[in-house]
Order: structure tokens, then C-alpha cells, then sequence
């Protein structure tokens, strides 16, 4: 079962603080996050993966001082793994869109982590049924916007267009609850 | 490649407790290093100033002082900002603007008080040329402190970040080289101590995305 971000964060704060079992505790829980988390984005060979989960552990552990305990321990973990894919991406000289780490948090199931504590399912409820299913599909269960284009049978620019206005859409609501 | 469980063991095994704001203290060490290389050239190379006494007692230093001690102050903070992963605005960037504005004023007050026959020779005075390659070269040792402090830390925008470096750097040795520099003019402060710092933080926005990698 996958770890919570409350466990996660005291695991990280008794690691700070000098505590090799929670330190040890901690990576080892992050291995399935980031395996998952890495394979869903990164359509590269399983040893490229491998690679990319240990160096996001070596520098989460390295660079462990920058984690603010005040903070949710998912953001600052997802945006660790996020910088690390990006500079994956920029050695091979690839271009790809990358999700925001607010996205992120949502798509890997954090989304409490966040600021705003939304029930997402309920929210996409609100938007007309098209772009509901465009942000469902490419953001949430990773579909490339191709795959939802044809599964929804509408064009690839319909589906951009959808999940950009609707993200929009969402964006001011939250805004507006806040 | 060493197994996965292997490596979280060896990571385990050295590890050492992290002080609360390791951040801060990380800045403040490569600071704090640049920092005494620089006032070492400072002595070195161009001497401080003889007087010293009595020019802690003229307005014209504190002036100077105050302009880049408090540019440096808000670097400071936006490196530190910027040294954390997550996807934080920097904030407080605007008061760049309050010594700015303020040195402004005050040279503006010398125009009105000088006949304007000699506002060049005040502007320039007599180390316009020299001034902001000093200051460039004063801020390299605090620029490098700065990166060695970076390589702790999980800067995420890099040239960003590298910008911040460079800006600290070059209003930290601007801060230093105020212990030389016989200028008194707040209009000359304004443009060429600026334009030293304006140099170091182009090259930190440049460098940073290549030396700031992890």
C-alpha cells in the first residue's frame, strides 16, 4: 500500500533529524512512487527509469536540507522528481510538454498535498461534459492527447482546446472558493 | 548499476542531522567565504582607505554603503527563495526599486545644488572607468561562493537562480569595495556601482542554467 504524505513527512522529518531507519524508510516507499510516477511520463527503456529513480533518491538525499517541514512533503518531492525528468528530457534533446507540479500532485494522488483541497472528481462535474472528459483522460489516467481524441471521436485540437479551457475554467473556481 | 535497495542502504548508513534552516546557513557560508576573499583583494590589491575613521564619519560612505548593502539584502533573500524546489514566486523583488528611487532623489538634490557646468565631472569623477570592472571582478569570488553554496541546494530555475547569485554577488562586493572607493557622489554611485552589479547578474542569468545543473 502506497504510503501517505502524513507517514512520508515523518519519515522525512525523523531523517533531518538524524534518523537513519525513517531516512532508510523513506527511500525505500519512494521507489514505487517514482517508478510509477516516472513511467507514466518517461516512454524510455525500464533500465532508463531505473536510472532516473536513483538519481531522484540520491538527490533527494543530498539535497534534503531544502525541505521545508512547514510545507507538504509532496510538493517539494514531485517538484525534485519533475526537475529531474526535465533534465532527462534535455540530455536526450527531447521535447515534451511537462505537467505543472499542482498537476502532478492530482494525477499522482497528492492532490491534498496541495493548497487548494479539492475533490477533483467533483469539480470536473461542474465543467460541460466535453472538457471534463478531455482534462479526465490526458490528465488524470495519462491518455496522450491523440489516444483521447480518437476514444472521444472529436480532433487533437478539440481535445487541447477542451482541456485548456476547462483547466481555465477550474482555475477561476478555485480561485473564487478560496 | 548498484541495486536499488543497495543504494538506499549506503545513503542510510552516512547519514548526518540537517539544521533547521540549512538553507540559509548553506547561503551564508558561501557568502561568508566569497565575502573575506573579496575583502582580502580589496586589501591586497587596492588597499582600503587610510582614514578610516574619519570616513565613517562622512555621509558619502554610508550612502554608498546603504545603496549596495541593502540591493545585496534583497539577493540574499531571492537566492535563498530560489534554492528550494517547489514553485515558489519570488517575492520582494520590487523593493530592488526603494534604493534605487531613494539614491535617485538624492542625486537629483547634488544636480540642484551644483552649477551645471560641472555635473560631468561629478558624474564621471575619477573612477568611472575603473569602477565597474572592480566591482565585476570583486563580486567573482562571492559569485563562486555562491555556486558552491548551490550544489547543496535544489534550485529548480536555474537562470533565475543564477541571476540571483550574480546580483548578490555583485552588491556584496559593492558593499566590500565601499572599505576603497574615494567617490562621494550619489549620482556616480547610482550609475557605475549599478552597472558593475547590472554586469554580474547578465552573467549569472547567462551562466546559470550551465553551472547550476544537478
Amino acid at each position: 500500500m502506497r504510503a501517505s504524505e502524513d507517514q512520508l513527512r515523518a519519515w522525512m522529518i525523523g531523517g533531518l533529524k538524524g534518523d537513519a531507519g525513517a531516512h532508510a524508510a523513506l527511500l525505500t516507499a519512494l521507489v514505487p512512487m517514482l517508478h510509477a510516477f516516472y513511467r507514466r511520463r518517461v516512454r524510455d527503456a525500464a533500465e532508463d527509469v531505473e536510472d532516473l529513480v536513483q538519481e531522484t533518491l540520491i538527490a533527494i538525499h543530498t539535497r534534503r536540507g531544502t525541505y521545508d517541514p512547514e510545507r507538504p512533503f509532496a510538493v517539494w518531492l514531485f517538484a525534485i522528481a519533475r526537475y529531474k525528468m526535465i533534465d532527462h528530457f534535455r540530455r536526450r534533446r527531447q521535447s515534451c510538454s511537462i505537467d505543472d507540479v499542482a498537476d502532478i500532485l492530482v494525477v499522482e494522488g497528492f492532490e491534498d498535498a496541495s493548497i487548494a483541497r479539492m475533490d477533483v472528481a467533483r469539480l470536473l462535474h461542474t465543467l460541460p461534459p466535453k472538457q471534463a472528459d478531455a482534462i479526465r483522460d490526458t490528465r488524470l489516467d495519462g491518455l496522450s492527447i491523440s489516444e483521447a481524441a480518437s476514444s472521444a471521436r472529436i480532433g487533437e485540437s478539440d481535445v487541447k482546446v477542451s482541456v485548456h479551457r476547462g483547466l481555465k475554467a477550474l482555475t477561476a473556481r478555485v480561485r473564487g472558493q478560496a | 548499476m548498484m541495486t536499488t535497495d543497495a543504494l538506499i542502504r549506503s545513503l542510510a548508513a552516512d547519514l548526518r542531522p540537517v539544521p533547521r534552516n540549512a538553507v540559509g546557513l548553506r547561503v551564508a557560508a558561501g557568502l561568508a567565504m566569497g565575502g573575506l576573499v573579496t575583502t582580502m583583494l580589496i586589501g591586497a590589491w587596492l588597499g582600503f582607505r587610510p582614514n578610516f575613521s574619519l570616513v565613517l564619519h562622512s555621509q558619502s560612505f554610508w550612502m554608498k554603503w546603504a545603496y549596495a548593502a541593502s540591493l545585496s539584502a534583497v539577493a540574499i533573500a531571492a537566492t535563498i527563495q530560489l534554492a528550494r524546489p517547489e514553485p515558489i514566486r519570488v517575492r520582494g523583488l520590487w523593493l530592488l526599486g526603494l534604493p534605487i528611487v531613494l539614491l535617485a532623489l538624492v542625486g537629483l538634490i547634488e544636480l540642484a545644488r551644483l552649477p551645471s557646468d560641472q555635473w560631468l565631472a561629478m558624474w564621471l569623477g575619477r573612477s568611472w572607468k575603473q569602477c565597474p570592472w572592480v566591482v565585476l571582478r570583486l563580486a567573482i569570488p562571492i559569485f563562486i561562493g555562491l555556486l558552491w553554496a548551490y550544489r547543496r541546494l535544489a534550485p529548480t530555475r536555474l537562470r533565475a537562480a543564477g541571476a540571483a547569485a550574480g546580483l548578490a554577488a555583485g552588491a556584496s562586493a559593492a558593499t566590500l569595495y565601499c572599505l576603497h572607493c574615494p567617490e562621494t557622489s550619489a549620482l556616480f554611485v547610482l550609475t557605475w556601482y549599478s552597472l558593475g552589479i547590472a554586469m554580474m547578474t547578465a552573467i549569472g542569468a547567462l551562466l546559470g542554467p550551465r553551472l547550476l545543473r544537478w
